[in-house]
């Protein structure tokens, strides 16, 4: 405290209102003198409204989210809604519409093909077995009797070589070999493309004697 | 419009003569609110460790009891202390007197009976749910019409000054003149007459406590800080030229703040987003404002203490600073999520109304009142028991009340502990809370008996008539009142 207490009680003050006001007028207008040559001041204020402008609207930007009345959370998905984007598909999910169209007839939706008449691909050794033998009975097709999960086949399955092109039928090959509980490495392009060129010359149908000489 | 030293002089006794019946029945009645609306708190603030005080009589159940006193705090005491100080600066700026002061006092009469029938209301069980605006409906009404006179008295006596030039804490006031109705009248629009609906109703509550406390509160409090600090060292505003911008920045920004309230209530996401930016711009006119205020204080340090209205400006000046970093730390909304509804969430508002602007009237009344009435205090020892308790209170509630807060949240994020064993946690610190508001009432009944003595008619003999030497110009110090 004061060790005078005068001093405490009536306040005394040290400029006029007029001259406040007027001397304050006056500095309005005018900037300080530069006292050393360089002002940091006004920098300083200016850096300091870039960083807050900037970095506020980097924050509003990401946490408006569109300025959406009906998103409560700032942690929603910021996608707009309806707006598309590519979505990778792997060669089994293509390879569905190739099996649709084209294997479907023998071996049917649920790869479990026809008793007696066309064998299934599901837990099949041939379909999640050797990729070797079942892309040359795709190329060149399959004749004469056959053993599948133990049954005897006897039938002749087309080859489709010509009509199927080399991705078309590691997608397809693909399909098979990760539907219905199935779980084999996926076929590639590559692979065909190389059997393809290995049995150029062919164009007999396969036995499942000569296919099971493979590895 | 240069006149000579005695001259001015003799306008301000003229001036403050014309201010000074309106002035006193303002703050007078302030001066009841706090003392009334403090002891309503106090027991608030005791019923939280005391569940069984005064638990049986309906009128003064926490429920009704605590936004009671906050209101009778808010519209008693702070409006009524902001229209004598405004009305009285606004006055002394524009060198003219205050016209027809009977006006005022009968404007005076009815905000008093809207804010007596409002608190009376809210403890009769007549509250409305919205914070702030808890008074029934027809008060808000004659809140209104009573602020009219007074708000349009302070716009008149500024178009009608006699100043070529206007000052900062023109700025200040003007502006608020005009918020206060702008905010309030839309939030009783908005939620008492026509409740919009559903979440909306929220948002404007917030919008307006907000606003009250940074469009209202911190301007009054502002105004007497630019006013005082080169009034008593006798030095011009450093930076004056940045004023301005400070001001402009301030008003936009904080009018969007209010959003930040809202950080994890069910509204659109895009609203606390808002608030939450804008407090960040806000921090650019909280710096302007320190680097005009703190630079113009900056060595004269000692001449500030020797002044009891620059103490309680420095506090007010510190309490503006400490309300805005609370302001943006509340903001963040890692942090919003530990303290949000603990003790720590309530101090923002308590710092921004009681120590930025409580303290700045504090100080401005110790200048004010013996120029309107001509006398000294009458007890030098209240003075020191005011100031004391008030410093003593606002260090005891910021550290006690931030240690309790923090306690709390972390405690209620912990879904192991029961919340039985929360609440006996913080008994503690509600006792202490208690003892820190006592302390500060004990302060506002010093501050009380004072004003008594010096502005009562019936016992003003004992009080020695003050004396003021004619203030010096205000001279351009070289190197001073500069950078």
């Amino acid at each position: 405290m004061s060790s005078n207490d005068s001093q405490l009680r009536a306040e005394q003050s040290g400029a006029s209102d007029d001259s406040i006001q007027q001397v304050h007028a006056g500095l309005q207008k005018q900037k300080p003198e530069k006292a050393d040559g360089y002002s940091m001041l006004p920098l300083v204020l200016l850096g300091l409204m870039c960083c807050a402008v900037f970095f506020g609207s980097i924050y509003m930007a990401h946490y408006s989210l569109r300025f959406d009345p009906l998103v409560y959370n700032e942690h929603a998905n910021r996608a707009k809604p309806g707006a598309t984007a590519v979505v990778a598909l792997t060669r089994a999910q293509l390879g569905k519409k190739v099996y649709d169209t084209t294997c479907i007839a023998c071996h049917q939706a649920n790869g479990m093909g026809v008793p007696g008449q066309y064998p299934p691909l599901v837990a099949s050794e041939w379909a999640t077995g050797s990729e070797e033998r079942i892309i040359r009975i795709v190329l060149h097709g399959l004749n004469g009797p056959i053993t599948v999960e133990g049954k005897d086949y006897n039938n002749v399955m087309a080859p489709l070589g010509g009509a199927l092109k080399d991705e078309q039928i590691a997608n397809a090959l693909s399909y098979v070999r990760a539907s219905w509980g199935n779980n084999a490495p996926e076929v590639t392009p590559e692979t065909v493309a190389k059997v393809r060129a290995d049995t150029a010359g062919r164009t007999a149908f396969w036995t499942s004697a000569e296919l099971l000489k493979l590895p | 419009m240069n006149p000579s030293a005695p001259n001015a002089r003799t306008e301000q006794i003229e001036i403050d003569a014309s201010a000074r019946w309106p002035v006193l029945a303002f703050f007078g009645s302030a001066l009841l609110w706090l003392l009334l609306g403090g002891v309503m708190q106090l027991a608030a603030a005791m019923q939280l460790h005391l569940p069984d005080f005064l638990a049986d009589c309906a009128w003064f159940t926490h429920g009704r009891l605590a936004p009671a006193a906050q209101n009778a705090l808010v519209y008693g005491w702070g409006m009524n202390a902001a229209f004598a100080f405004g009305l009285w600066l606004m006055a002394r700026l524009s060198a003219t007197t205050l016209r027809h002061g009977g006006w005022l006092f009968v404007a005076a009469k009815f905000w008093n009976l809207g804010v007596t029938l409002g608190v009376g209301g809210i403890l009769a069980g007549w509250s409305t749910s919205f914070e702030l605006l808890e008074m029934p409906r027809f008060v808000g009404l004659l809140l209104l019409a009573a602020y009219a006179m007074i708000g349009v008295w302070a716009v008149t006596t500024f178009s009608i000054r006699n100043t070529e030039n206007v000052f900062a804490s023109q700025w200040y006031l003007f502006g608020a003149a005009f918020w206060f109705p702008w905010l309030y009248a839309v939030a009783q629009v908005m939620l008492v007459r026509t409740p919009v609906r559903g979440v909306i109703q929220p948002v404007v509550n917030a919008w307006y406590v907000h606003g009250l406390y940074a469009l209202w509160f911190v301007p009054v409090a502002l105004a007497a800080a630019y006013y005082f600090i080169p009034k008593i060292l006798g030095k011009p505003v450093s930076n004056y030229y940045l004023a301005s911008l400070g001001f402009w920045w301030l008003a936009v920004s904080s009018a969007f703040a209010g959003g930040s309230r809202l950080i994890g209530a069910p509204v659109p996401v895009w609203i606390p987003t808002l608030g939450i930016v804008a407090n960040m711009l806000v921090v650019v006119g909280v710096v302007i404002v320190a680097l005009n205020l703190l630079g113009t204080l900056s060595g004269r340090y000692a001449a500030a203490r020797a002044s009891l209205t620059l103490r309680f400006i420095l506090l007010s000046v510190a309490g503006f600073l400490l309300a805005a970093v609370m302001n943006l730390a509340l903001s963040m909304r890692g942090f919003a999520a530990i303290v949000q509804f603990t003790l720590l969430d309530g101090l923002r508002d308590w710092l921004t109304f009681y120590v930025c602007f409580s303290t700045a009237m504090f100080g401005a009344a110790y200048f004010m009142l013996p120029r309107l009435t001509g006398r000294e205090w009458r007890f030098a020892g209240l003075i020191k028991l005011h100031f004391g308790a008030t410093a003593l209170g606002v260090v005891l509630m910021i550290v006690g009340l931030a240690a309790a807060g923090w306690t709390q949240g972390r405690l209620l994020n912990d879904a192991a502990v029961p919340f039985a064993d929360i609440t006996k946690a913080l008994s503690f610190w509600f006792a202490y809370r208690t003892v820190a508001l006592a302390v500060l009432l004990l302060g506002h009944l010093a501050f009380l008996i004072n004003f008594v003595g010096m502005a009562c008619p019936f016992n003003s003999h004992g009080n020695a008539p003050a004396t003021f030497r004619t203030p010096p110009e205000l001279g351009l110090v070289k190197g001073e009142g500069h950078a």
